[in-house]
């Protein structure tokens, strides 16, 4: 209240990320979903990015670069696990004949593109800024 | 398909790149912002919210202030509600005589399923959100919600997921979902020739699950909130009603919406990668129904409570006492919330389930009437004796208790075992649940959105209207859902488009179809003028100079928000202050003629004295 200021007064009273977030997700949602490449790799960047950006902004991090790399990652794993998991062998014919026929491993790789993305962006701007924000 | 892929690829950059573009415009923010984490240190001088804001429509799209997204989520639900209520108005106007006249049944299906999803998950949740957003953190004192920014990412969480919900209806090639809010499996797994296995149905699973992710980030919201924001002279021995049935409802959220979302994600994974969760050969149907309703009995009290809490705050305020028994309408309240949980399988007691377990559920669900009617004579002697005063908050509050009686009283009959048999999938359950949903969430909704009018507009509505409004509301509502329940009685079952049945009474159901038909129209004309009367009367009407608009200060109960309220007219700079007050609005009204001594209840208990 006015007249007692208390701690989450010095919250900022507006933020530009929880918009992205909500759209990230169900962009990323529909994308995973219908196997739609493009919408699921560029909603889970959306995603992660603005997750990264808003626990920056919150000041739980001082820089986000660390936390896109780690979402990055934690997308190249997942991913990863499901499209490894409906491969037999480990040949690179095998994974070229199931791309084009497994929409599982079609939607792995597209959930490692959306991650491997995150990870360079955050692991390159890690270095690249090296201002404080 | 691979000139769909390249253009979707350029789409999503595009969209990213605008993101990009947007988000580096706006950097200079941080100027007036500064951060926890890095940043300048002039916390301390944040002063009035309003003057950090951005302006116009980014102030809207970016705000994380509770009031702005209170009044966002209120925006957002009256926009379901009329979309909601469209809906409904052609299948009653369908419905006016036997035969498929003005639709197909097709149609009717997808307009029912929709129907019933939009109201309890698109209007139901979040208007009781606007609510407690605006007006939670103004009654137990605190500074705004524990989470801001995961309270802005819940309200924005829901426009996806109303546009996913409905994209079958306008997605060029998809078919509106037919499977009813339950989704029963097999048909929502897909199974048989109709439309049931289109994306359209996947579509509206995504947008459920995305409500209900935003239910449930709210809700965490709100238990964090109370739990730890309160003022310090806000302790739980004084906390006051609408916080603990918020919070109670926010509980049940907690374990119920979880289960929805990993239900929804397996019925989606049957749907799409050939898991068998509730397919007949493998983990049947059943356990869909046990999965649901484990989550939708309590979605049932999750709407219900804070009406009730509603109810519990505004009646004492026009009845010029205290609530009578607040201890024991707390304890109804936590009651209620707990036993929830123990009566899911009384919607299934058609299906074949162990008649132990039957037995069981009917016991659990007749003893939810006992902390129900606790609340329901607490209500009935507040006003006892009270110095009633029939404002249109006042007469919405009452027509709710009555319509909750009647809503109970049928409900406690469905409970048992042998009248459900017979009634089961009728209009009778149609009926009892419409007098829960619209006679108690949809009235409170109006009670709550007169009685604090003033507080979010800085204007008092007109007062005819508002009247005009209880009225239509309630002589409708009697006529549409009376109508149903002796519907049931006659066995017309629910969800038909038609009933052009080659036996059995005809005539009198088309005759109670007709009046459900006018009883609906009359709820839709209230509500028109309740819309004009609110857009009206926000835009145009004098500004309200009194700070006490209902003379809560004679009675003793002139809460903490309007404590806040006066506070900001101190604060605000004068525009427009030269106008009279409304005579229709409450100050000036024959009302306050009948409460110039009601103040013998001065000492109430709330946090929010």
């Amino acid at each position: 209240m006015d007249e007692q200021p208390g701690l989450s007064e010095q919250y900022r009273r507006a933020s530009p990320w929880p918009l992205f977030i909500a759209l990230g997700l169900p962009i990323a949602e529909i994308g995973v979903l219908f196997g739609l490449v493009p919408l699921a790799v560029g909603g889970l960047l959306l995603f992660v990015g603005s997750v990264a950006g808003i626990v920056q902004e919150s000041g739980y991090v001082e820089r986000p670069w660390n936390l896109l790399v780690g979402l990055g990652g934690v997308l190249v794993v997942l991913g990863g696990a499901l499209a490894l998991s409906q491969l037999t062998g480990g040949s690179l014919d095998g994974f070229v004949s199931a791309l084009g026929s497994n929409g599982l491993v079609v939607r792995g790789v597209s959930i490692v593109i959306a991650g491997a993305i995150a990870l360079g962006v955050g692991g390159v701007a890690r270095f690249v800024e090296t201002e404080p924000i | 398909m691979a000139n769909g892929q390249i253009a979707l690829t350029l789409l999503m950059g595009v969209l990213l790149v605008a993101v990009a573009a947007f988000l580096t415009r706006i950097e200079d923010w941080r100027s007036y912002t500064p951060l926890a984490g890095g940043g300048g240190g002039t916390a301390e001088e944040s002063g009035y919210a309003h003057e950090e804001k951005p302006g116009g429509l980014i102030r809207w799209l970016t705000t994380v202030d509770h009031k702005d997204i209170g009044m966002l989520y209120g925006t957002y639900a009256l926009a379901t509600f009329t979309i909601g209520g469209l809906m409904v108005m052609i299948m009653r106007a369908e419905l006016l005589d036997p035969a498929a006249t003005l639709i197909e049944s097709t149609t009717y299906n997808g307009l029912l399923t929709s129907h019933g999803i939009t109201m309890l998950f698109l209007f139901g949740t979040p208007i009781i959100a606007a609510f407690s957003n605006y007006f939670i953190p103004l009654i137990i004192g605190a500074d705004d919600m524990a989470f801001p920014r995961i309270n802005a990412i819940a309200f924005w969480l829901l426009p996806p997921g109303a546009l996913l919900i409905w994209a079958g209806f306008f997605v060029p090639g998809l078919a509106p979902a037919q499977v009813g809010w339950t989704m029963y499996a097999p048909l929502s797994v897909g199974v048989g020739a109709g439309t049931q296995s289109g994306a359209g149905v996947d579509l509206m699973l995504l947008g459920l699950h995305l409500t209900g992710v935003s239910a449930t980030m709210g809700a965490i919201n709100f238990i964090a909130t109370i739990f730890t924001e309160r003022a310090e002279d806000c302790t739980w021995a004084n906390l006051d009603i609408f916080s603990w049935t918020i919070l109670t409802q926010s509980g049940l959220i907690l374990f119920a919406f979880p289960l929805l979302g990993s239900a929804l994600v397996m019925l989606l994974l049957d749907r799409n990668f050939g898991t068998t969760f509730f397919a007949v050969e493998g983990g049947s149907p059943i356990l869909w129904q046990h999965l649901f309703w484990f989550f939708g009995h309590p979605e049932v009290y999750i709407l219900f409570l804070p009406p009730a809490g509603l109810i519990s705050l505004i009646l004492p305020k026009f009845s010029g006492r205290k609530l009578f028994g607040f201890k024991f309408v707390v304890y109804s309240t936590l009651a209620i919330g707990v036993l929830s949980f123990g009566v899911w399988a009384h919607h299934m007691f058609t299906t074949g389930i162990d008649p132990r377990i039957r037995g069981s559920f009917m016991a659990v669900s007749l003893a939810i009437a006992i902390p129900s009617a606790v609340k329901v004579f607490n209500w009935i002697t507040t006003m006892w004796n009270g110095r009633v005063r029939l404002t249109a908050p006042m007469l919405f509050s009452i027509g709710t208790i009555s319509n909750f009686i009647i809503g109970g009283i049928t409900g406690v009959f469905l409970a048992a075992i042998p009248v459900d048999l017979v009634l089961h999938d009728t209009y009778y359950v149609v009926g009892h649940f419409h007098y829960i949903v619209m006679g108690v969430l949809g009235f409170m909704t109006f009670a709550g959105l007169y009685y604090w009018f003033p507080i979010f507009t800085g204007r008092m509505y007109q007062r005819t209207l508002a009247k005009w409004h209880f009225w239509l509301t309630f002589v409708g509502t009697q006529l549409t859902f009376f109508a149903m329940l002796l519907l049931g009685y006659l066995g017309m079952p629910r969800r038909y488009a038609t009933y052009d049945f080659p036996i059995g009474p005809v005539d009198p159901v088309t005759a109670l179809h007709q009046v459900a038909t006018l009883g609906a129209f009359l709820i839709a004309i209230g509500f028109v003028i309740h819309v004009w009367n609110f857009v009206q009367s926000w835009s145009e009407g004098p500004i309200l100079e009194d700070e006490d608009p209902w003379n809560l200060k004679e009675i003793g109960q002139y809460t903490r928000e309007w404590e806040w309220h006066h506070r900001r007219m101190e604060t605000a700079i004068a525009d427009g202050g030269d106008e009279e007050v409304a005579t229709d609005g409450g100050k000036e009204s024959n009302e306050e003629e009948l409460t110039t001594d009601g103040g013998e209840n001065v000492s109430e208990t709330d946090c929010s004295d």
